[in-house]
């Protein structure tokens, strides 16, 4: 975790002097750091995920987030407690035993409802406002999107995420992989 | 129709008229706009008076009873991009309904409904949601409950925008009648030149002939350069007054909306009604409606004399009018999108430059300089790719444009000049032809945007009479009972209160407080202590139950007399950016300045007052920001104190100063609560200690009601919150 934070400071840091200066550590003692291998998940009765933490503690109605959805939606997953207070995280789920993964997976699934755009119908520029037609990974949906230039965010060169008038989220994962007829509507709005 | 009943496609319909039986009720119907997760699709939800039912949107298979006996309660969950609605059922597995976010508001609506049912309780669903698509096109509206640009009704609009001309309605025909003679001046010179070419210049004769046409050439031209300016003098002088008179309607209906409006809406949205939608209008009063009057005569103009002096060579010249036309509306939908995009950048780049100016500090505390500078090298290039590419359009367009139309002149010039050879024209009917030729053509081009321009404007003035026409609050009502000096009595009986219907705040508050008296409330954050006091100042009324002061329903008394008598402090006090004196005499404009020097006192203001090199004369800055929190304080509390208030509120006036300070407001304060009805908030419950009696709010509900000592004995959740509160000072004492 250390070696990721410093990773990201030189590349924010631009060239300053100092830049591999490492960042004194800070003992925390709440929320704790659990063992991630005393970690358990698991539906009980189905409908009901549990976790417990070292075969002692339990809690019932657990929330699985993402810390960061959109820079590291592989890692960094937090629990919350039925009062959505974080009981732990764990920065990398692969060091979780199999069946854990697998819920955790699930759960992330259903959480980030984001629809990934596969074509583009049409995008018309009205007024301010733009309308947009597309083909999504669940179907065929329009939107409006007001103000595009704040509801757009970049998450890379090619990689755009747009938020609509009501908060839902439609990701392009990548613009060039779009046809040309797609591509042209967005590039004609954005 | 009712907004929770929706329509049901046939299929859907036929499937349920097999599940129900026919005295079955039917309350709520709704349907989600995905189908699980997966895709989007529609799931039907109905609940009868008997049981709940899960459909499929097209009647297959797979439907889903749910007795009402079996209902255990219902949920939203909130999720990333959309929500589900769970219904938990006594035995087994509960049922999801998966919608995205768009629907999430009506299935909170909906969960609420299915507890309110599965209590026995009333089902109170609201009456109205919030409109998101237009009524009669079906397309989504860029804002809730706003207007669709494209259906409003644009001749309704146009006559309410006259309406606001009719004052100034003389200047207007005046305006008109300059406009037409500004374009019939600019139609006649080319028949004086057509004159000189025929008479004077082809025979080489005619000298005299020569100077009294040139004179007249002259003559036309001072007169059309008198014209303009008169069309632009008259054209500025009604617009200005005419979107003044508009301003001003539009900021008295702001000043008398009632709360309730603005809770819904964003601040920003608001101001834009003000500078932006004005704006617009502004510009299509003074600039737009003149300029289309004008060039439209000219064009129809130009083609009669076009027609008079060929009409073969005029069908001629038509040819290349529809690609003006249509090129010219296709390429100003492209301009557009570059100045939006410029303009996007443009903001870019100035909110940086005001984020690094107004956090120096932060930028200079972390050395951060170097890159601040590289993030605004980038937005600055940006800005420069997207200005260059929209000047290099711009200059594309007119370009082409001009190409277009020089191929008319081509088309006249070589016809026309055959004709002439042929002796079918004369010379200068030839060259007054191609004068009128360019006449016609040049305001061709702006054609293609004047829709554009006209539909804004009108979504604009759309806009502002949205708000002009929006319900005030009951100022001036002749039916409203007069109180001129209130006791200060007031009393709740089964008070309920929600922002949204069905989701009350409130629940039955039962509460008598007698003139003179200090009520503290206390209880967690979002128990309901603000929305009570709300309550008292009549910015919301009671959804149920009533709300009495000195014996009368709040809602029969005069409103200007209730506000008149009731003080304020909150803990964020807004001072308007005038003097001190002007702040401390808001509430009473008349006050002399014997009256604001003694409230100044009192509030134990004027020691500090004096300290500033312009004294009560101090302009105390933009919301007071010139002045110190504790200062600010002091002021809402001379402002209250001279007010002189029957009835006060204290909303966490103490809070987050420094203790010296905070001894000094308490003592202007207990100067300030001296016999009148107050009510305070406040989160230090020592500071209530002065209050002759607590009430506990909790969830809405009046939880325990005492003096200081009365709830410390009973040892309930006053005294729970009281002891938290101490171990936490403790706390922090031996920490810090």
């Amino acid at each position: 975790m250390v070696a990721d934070k410093t990773e990201q400071d030189s590349v924010a840091g631009n060239g300053k002097p100092d830049q591999n200066r490492t960042i004194t550590p800070i003992e925390v003692t709440h929320p704790e750091q659990v063992d991630v291998h005393k970690i358990r998940l698991l539906r009980e009765p189905a409908w009901v995920l549990r976790m417990t933490i070292d075969q002692d503690r339990s809690y019932l109605k657990v929330k699985i987030v993402r810390a960061a959805p959109l820079s590291h939606p592989e890692k960094y997953i937090s629990f919350l407690d039925a009062k959505d207070e974080e009981v732990c995280m764990v920065d990398n789920p692969r060091d979780l035993d199999e069946q854990t993964q697998q819920i955790i997976n699930e759960e992330l699934d259903r959480r980030y409802l984001t629809s990934i755009v596969e074509q583009v119908n049409s995008v018309r520029n009205e007024y301010g406002t733009s309308y947009w037609e597309v083909e999504t990974n669940r179907g065929q949906r329009e939107f409006v999107v007001q103000n595009v230039s704040e509801n757009a965010q970049w998450l890379g060169d090619y990689r755009l995420l747009l938020v609509d008038v009501d908060g839902n989220r439609f990701e392009i994962p990548d613009l060039q992989a779009l046809d040309r007829r797609s591509l042209g509507f967005v590039e004609l709005v954005l | 129709m009712k907004p929770f009943i929706e329509k049901l496609p046939t299929a859907v319909g036929d499937k349920l008229k097999g599940a129900t039986v026919a005295e079955e009720e039917v309350l709520i119907q709704v349907a989600t706009d995905m189908a699980g997760r997966e895709r989007f699709d529609q799931r039907w939800l109905v609940v009868t008076d008997r049981q709940g039912l899960f459909l499929h949107a097209n009647g297959g298979d797979g439907t889903i009873h749910l007795p009402m006996a079996e209902v255990k309660t219902a949920r939203v969950e909130a999720l990333v991009g959309g929500g589900y609605l769970e219904v938990e059922r006594q035995v087994g597995d509960p049922i999801y309904l998966y919608y995205s976010n768009s629907l999430a508001p009506k299935f909170a609506e909906v969960a609420e409904g299915i507890k309110q049912l599965k209590q026995g309780d009333d089902l109170t669903l609201p009456t109205q949601v919030e409109r998101t698509h237009c009524e009669s096109c079906r397309r989504l509206l860029p804002e809730k409950d706003g207007i669709c640009p494209a259906c409003m009704k644009r001749l309704d609009t146009l006559k309410r925008l006259l309406g606001y001309i009719n004052p100034y309605r003389a200047q207007a025909y005046l305006l008109l009648v300059v406009i037409v003679v500004a374009a019939l001046a600019e139609m006649v010179p080319p028949i004086i030149t057509e004159q000189i070419v025929d008479k004077v210049i082809l025979p080489r004769q005619n000298y005299d002939l020569l100077v009294s046409m040139v004179l007249g050439l002259l003559g036309l031209s001072i007169f059309h350069w008198g014209a303009l300016v008169a069309r632009r003098w008259l054209g500025t002088w009604v617009g200005f007054r005419t979107i003044e008179d508009m301003r001003a309607d539009l900021y008295r209906a702001f000043q008398h909306l009632p709360l309730r409006f603005y809770d819904k809406r964003k601040v920003g949205s608001l101001i834009s009604r003000m500078t932006n939608d004005s704006d617009l209008v502004e510009t299509y009063l003074i600039f737009d409606i003149p300029f289309i009057i004008s060039n439209g005569l000219l064009i129809i103009g130009s083609l009669c004399m076009l027609f008079y002096y060929s009409w073969e060579l005029t069908l001629l010249v038509l040819i290349p009018v529809p690609p003006i036309i249509f090129g010219s509306s296709l390429i100003w939908g492209r301009m557009e999108s570059y100045w939006r995009r410029w303009s996007a950048k443009w903001s870019r780049l100035s909110s940086h430059f005001n984020e690094s100016i107004r956090g120096i500090r932060v930028v200079k505390a972390f050395a951060q300089e170097r890159r601040e500078g590289l993030r605004f090298d980038r937005h600055n290039d940006e800005l420069r790719q997207v200005s260059v590419s929209a000047e290099r359009a711009w200059v594309v367009f007119f370009m082409v444009m001009n190409l277009f139309m020089s191929t008319g002149a081509f088309f006249a010039w070589y016809f026309g000049g055959k004709k002439v050879l042929g002796n079918a024209m004369e010379t200068g009917d030839l060259i007054a032809f191609i004068a009128y030729l360019w006449m016609l053509y040049q305001p061709l081009k702006w054609f293609g945007d004047f829709y554009g321009f006209m539909v804004r404007a009108y979504a604009g003035a759309e806009r502002i009479f949205e708000i002009i026409d929006a319900n005030s609050e009951p100022f001036g009502d002749p039916q409203a009972l007069p109180m001129p000096s209130i006791k200060g009595k007031v009393v709740f009986k089964d008070a309920y209160f929600g922002y949204d219907p069905g989701k009350p705040v409130l629940k039955g508050i039962d509460l008598e407080v007698a003139p003179g008296e200090m009520i503290g409330l206390v209880g967690k954050s979002g128990a309901g202590k603000s929305t009570l006091i709300s309550l008292v100042s009549r910015f919301y009324d009671v959804t149920r139950g009533k709300l009495e002061i000195d014996g009368v329903d709040i809602r029969a008394l005069r409103l200007e007399d209730l506000r008149s008598q009731i003080g304020l402090v909150a803990q964020q006090s807004f001072l308007f950016n005038t003097s001190i004196a002007e702040n401390i005499r808001y509430g009473r404009p008349d006050a002399t300045f014997a009256q604001v020097l003694a409230a100044a006192r009192a509030a134990n203001a004027h020691e500090f007052i004096v300290k500033k090199p312009e004294g009560y004369d101090m302009v105390v800055g933009e919301q007071g920001g010139k002045l110190s929190g504790g200062e600010k304080q002091r002021l809402a509390i001379a402002r209250a104190i001279l007010q002189d208030p029957r009835i006060l509120i204290l909303d966490e006036a103490t809070s987050s100063l420094d203790t010296p300070t905070e001894k000094k407001i308490q003592e202007a304060i207990a100067r300030l609560v001296r016999g009148r009805t107050t009510f305070a908030i406040a989160h230090r419950l020592s500071t209530l200690r002065s209050a002759d009696r607590l009430v506990v709010v909790d969830e809405g509900k009046i939880a325990e009601v005492g003096t200081h000592e009365e709830l410390m004995q009973r040892q309930g959740r006053f005294y729970n919150l009281v002891h938290t509160q101490r171990e936490t000072s403790a706390l922090m004492a031996v920490s810090g």
